[in-house]
């Protein structure tokens, strides 16, 4: 049945080696490479014009690459014609067929695969109730909300039991509070039935919240592919550092090789920097979290003027303008800040073990 | 107590009516416009149709449109038109989907004026053009004798039936293209997408999808296209008076020969029985519209 | 998508069709239109011809003027029309769309009948009777035109913006409204004004002498001569037409850069 967990027909081995693509003089995909485990759900996270999209029409056969290989479960898949390869894609938006029912939609792919009625029914039947839409099994898409054509949409690639799912910023086109729910069903639903799972979003909470691993691209290269958790306290590259979380970007300097001067303190640069010379001027990449607020009369603290209070629930992001007027943001948790008011004048320092920099 | 009430409440319609005269009153021109000169005459002369020579109400005037050479005309203007919206719908279609799935956004925009133009051709010119290219000195007469092929040994002639559907293709083509581009561009390139891959074939796309969509479309633009071909003068007018008969033809010489009186109303009936070809084939129009906006989600 | 030689065959036999079918009558058109005297050789002697023909300037001057009238007529009908209905009369807009279809339904020839009865005598008198009927035919098209322009801004924030800044309803009219909708106005009157000046049924049927009716009397005289002017203003439309297609889009991308170049 196909609730198996290790029935290969949900749980497929996903292999990207090299894969090169251009559209005219534009790179989109500059060799990556890319691994997607069996029952893994990994998230391609970036900006538009990144490659992650591009990617994954490549990996459903919608798009060509220019060279490289694309591996699943052993058996090469570049060459294959996108209808033969027995993965469900679910897409941004407008992707159900507006001439049928949601349950004719369902039924589209088993049709083809020429499974007889009453298979067909109990199968689209299984479906609706995973995504919880049976009422609306004779609804056309148009009478449907944003929210439940998705879901339609992932019953559809869902019913013919696909190898691999793949998702294209499925939740970008709907409301905000529907997009959280939607995700914790999609996650729920793939690690329930197993299936390898590629997701590709922009939205980085997204990302996290749901992927066993994340990979952060850009410019048509992986950045850094990891468990989000990772991405998030060790972040790579100056790009991951601040595309994923906020990040402060303050003047600094290197000082002897392995430390850098930031905020009048001294600490260690982050390994992961690329290799700058001494004395270099420097952008360094500080967490909201890793400013703390200190007593005035602290000599490492740094005194600045608070411009914003945003209060955010538990926690309260405070705006503060320091020397030469930059703007830094801090988040400290709101019973810690009840007692100050924009206008009031604190000092700040930095609690980390190591900062990540990039060139200024 | 009564009496207040009785106030307020005529005040109350009177400030009603106050605030609906407002809004429809700048409306009014519009209204009155298009009442005295579009409603007002096809009434008056549905009306007129209706009257005998004695001022009573009669259906007399209607009784030579169905049988005779009245009821052939119709019966050759209904095959006139039938025939080059067909032509138009089929070839303008094929021209409108090359046209979405090839040309680049400048080209089609450009395409979009010439069609418009091509569209809005017919009458005196489209005629003139063609009696030039295709008459007995034209270009591609002479071009076909000599490759063999003797147009005039036979008994055609471009003032004929067939010369008449040649021409009124040449508008009925872009009139095509213009009216159905929309639809096909309302293909959505998900769909197809989607298509493969839930694992499906194009012939398979276009026969579950791509045909149940644009149907409705195609079938509106066809009766759009039958009613220009109904209704169509000038062109007919230059090039057949008398070889074809054509129901606004025949209306035309009514009106420019000497009027008998009871010819008069005739011309009425003419004219009315041409308001319900058209009318009929635009419901159609309406109809399919309607049938294809029923699924839109945008 | 991928190009295969089969698509490049099908968009191939399709153009040489549309080739076939579009360019050749006119080609060969202009070419008889361009035949000497006694139909040897070529020259412009066609196209003179029928300037110099008698009632070719007074024609010609009527059909313009009829055009233009009926064309500021159109707008001065159609433009507050649209507007009211895009800014608060919403609920008529299906009537009024309705009505706006109708001259499509109705033939023609069947309105030219309905004048003659319906038209009080002094008004079938003048010839400036077809003014307001070439506005009636032309209404669908420029009903549209307008129609389309205004659903691709947003009126009712436009107007309210204004509003609040203290413009009056006339300022508003003038310096918002207008402008922007340039475009569809500006199509309006091009289509009413291109409509009317070649119109001829209408014109025909309530015996009214205007350019077309006129080109037709002379072409029994000269055939080529009309076939050169049929040439010469269908060619000049497409011309014409693609000219400000291209010119417009280039309008489009200029602006498109330039504000490209003011945002940081």
């Amino acid at each position: 049945m196909s609730n198996d967990k290790n029935s290969s027909r949900v749980s497929s081995k996903l292999e990207l080696n090299k894969i090169n693509r251009k559209f005219g003089h534009v790179t989109a995909l500059a060799g990556l490479n890319l691994t997607v485990e069996p029952g893994e759900l990994v998230a391609l996270l970036g900006p538009s014009g990144c490659g992650k999209t591009t990617a994954l029409r490549i990996v459903a056969g919608l798009e060509s690459a220019d060279s490289g290989s694309l591996v699943v479960n052993g058996v090469s898949y570049l060459d294959k014609p996108a209808n033969e390869r027995d993965m469900g894609m679910v897409f941004q938006s407008y992707s159900l067929f507006p001439n049928m029912t949601v349950a004719e939609n369902i039924e589209y792919g088993l049709r083809v695969r020429k499974i007889e009625a009453t298979k067909r029914k109990q199968i689209i039947n299984e479906k609706l109730e995973l995504v919880a839409l049976g009422e609306k099994a004779n609804s056309y898409p148009h009478q449907l909300s944003g929210g439940q054509q998705q879901r339609v949409a992932l019953a559809r690639a869902l019913a013919i039991e696909p190898t691999v799912l793949l998702l294209d910023e499925p939740l970008s086109a709907l409301d905000a509070q529907v997009r959280s729910q939607i995700r914790e069903e999609i996650r729920r639903i793939q690690l329930n039935l197993g299936i390898t799972t590629l997701f590709v979003t922009h939205d980085q909470e997204e990302a996290m919240s749901i992927a066993d691993r994340v990979g952060v691209m850009s410019h048509g290269k992986l950045e850094q592919i990891d468990k989000p958790i990772a991405i998030y306290n060790n972040p790579a590259t100056p790009f991951v550092a601040s595309f994923v979380g906020q990040a402060n970007k303050i003047p600094a300097q290197v000082t002897e090789r392995g430390n850098v001067k930031v905020l009048g303190q001294k600490i260690q640069l982050s390994k992961h920097s690329a290799e700058i010379a001494d004395g270099r001027s420097v952008t360094a990449l500080i967490r909201p979290e890793s400013l703390h607020i200190v007593s005035d009369s602290d000599p490492e603290g740094t005194s600045g003027q608070v411009v914003i209070k945003s209060f955010l629930g538990p926690l309260t992001k405070l705006g503060i303008t320091i020397e030469g007027g930059l703007l830094v943001h801090l988040n400290v948790s709101s019973k810690e800040v009840r007692k100050i008011e924009i206008g009031d004048r604190i000092s700040i320092m930095i609690v980390a073990e190591e900062v990540m920099v990039e060139s200024a | 107590m009564e009496k207040e009430a009785v106030a307020n409440r005529s005040e109350g319609t009177a400030r009603r009516s106050f605030s609906l005269s407002n809004l429809t009153f700048p409306l009014l021109p519009f209204f009155t416009f298009v009442g005295f000169f579009l409603l007002w005459p096809i009434l008056a002369v549905t009306i007129r149709s209706l009257k005998g020579n004695k001022n009573e109400w009669t259906l007399e005037n209607y009784r030579p449109l169905i049988h005779g050479s009245y009821f052939h005309a119709f019966v050759v203007s209904i095959k006139l038109a039938s025939i080059t919206a067909l032509i138009g719908a089929l070839l303008g279609g094929l021209f409108a989907y090359v046209i979405v799935n090839s040309a680049g956004p400048k080209l089609t925009s450009v395409l979009d004026s010439i069609s418009a133009v091509f569209a809005n051709s017919g009458g005196v010119p489209l005629a003139f053009m063609f009696i030039a290219a295709f008459g007995t000195e034209g270009l591609f007469t002479r071009f076909l004798k000599a490759v063999g092929w003797d147009i005039y040994a036979g008994k055609f002639t471009l003032f004929s039936f067939t010369g008449v559907v040649m021409v009124y293709s040449f508008f009925q083509i872009p009139l095509m293209i213009l009216v159905f581009k929309p639809a096909l561009q309302g293909l959505r390139k998900e769909w197809s997408e989607a298509s493969i891959n839930l694992g499906a074939n194009s012939i398979t796309y276009w026969r579950r999808v791509v045909i149940p969509i644009l149907t409705p479309s195609f079938l509106g633009a066809f009766f759009l296209l039958f009613a220009g071909g109904f209704s169509a003068y000038a062109t007919a007018r230059a090039m057949t008076v008398g070889t074809v008969p054509l129901v606004p033809i025949i209306i035309g010489t009514l009106v420019d020969g000497n009027v008998i009186s009871n010819e008069a109303n005739l011309g009425d009936a003419l004219a009315v029985g041409m308001i319900f070809v058209a009318g009929v084939a635009m419901s159609g129009y309406l109809l399919a519209q309607r049938r294809a906006n029923r699924w839109r989600t945008t | 998508m991928k190009i295969s030689l089969n698509r490049i065959l099908t968009v191939g036999l399709v153009l040489i069709l549309a080739l076939l079918i579009f360019i050749l009558p006119l080609v060969a058109a202009s070419e008889f239109s361009f035949r000497g005297a006694g139909g040897k050789g070529h020259s412009f002697i066609n196209y003179v011809w029928l300037i110099h023909q008698e009632g070719f300037v007074s024609h010609l001057l009527t059909s313009l003027q009829l055009a233009l009238l009926s064309g500021i007529l159109n707008l001065a009908l159609m433009v507050p029309t649209a507007v009211l209905l895009h800014l608060k009369l919403a609920k008529w807009r299906s009537l009024v769309e309705f009505i706006c279809i109708l001259p499509l339904i109705i033939p023609v020839v069947s309105l030219a009948i309905g004048a003659q009865v319906a038209m009080p005598k002094f008004v079938q008198n003048s010839q400036y009777e077809l003014v307001f009927f070439f506005v009636i035919i032309a209404l669908p098209f420029t009903y549209r035109t307008l129609d389309t322009s205004l659903s691709s801004i947003d009126l009712k924030t436009l107007v309210e913006a204004s509003r609040s800044l203290g413009a009056s309803w006339p300022a508003t009219i003038i310096r918002v409204i207008i402008p922007s909708i340039k475009g569809g106005i500006t199509g309006a009157l091009f289509l009413s004004f291109a409509l009317a000046i070649g119109e001829f049924t209408i014109t025909s049927l309530l015996h009214w002498d205007t350019f077309p009716t006129w080109t037709v009397v002379a072409a029994q005289q000269n055939i080529l001569g009309a076939i050169a002017l049929s040439v010469f203003s269908f060619v000049g439309a497409v011309l014409l037409m693609v000219m400000i297609a291209m010119f417009s889009n280039r309008r489009k991308s200029k602006s498109n850069s330039q504000l490209q170049e003011v945002a940081p």
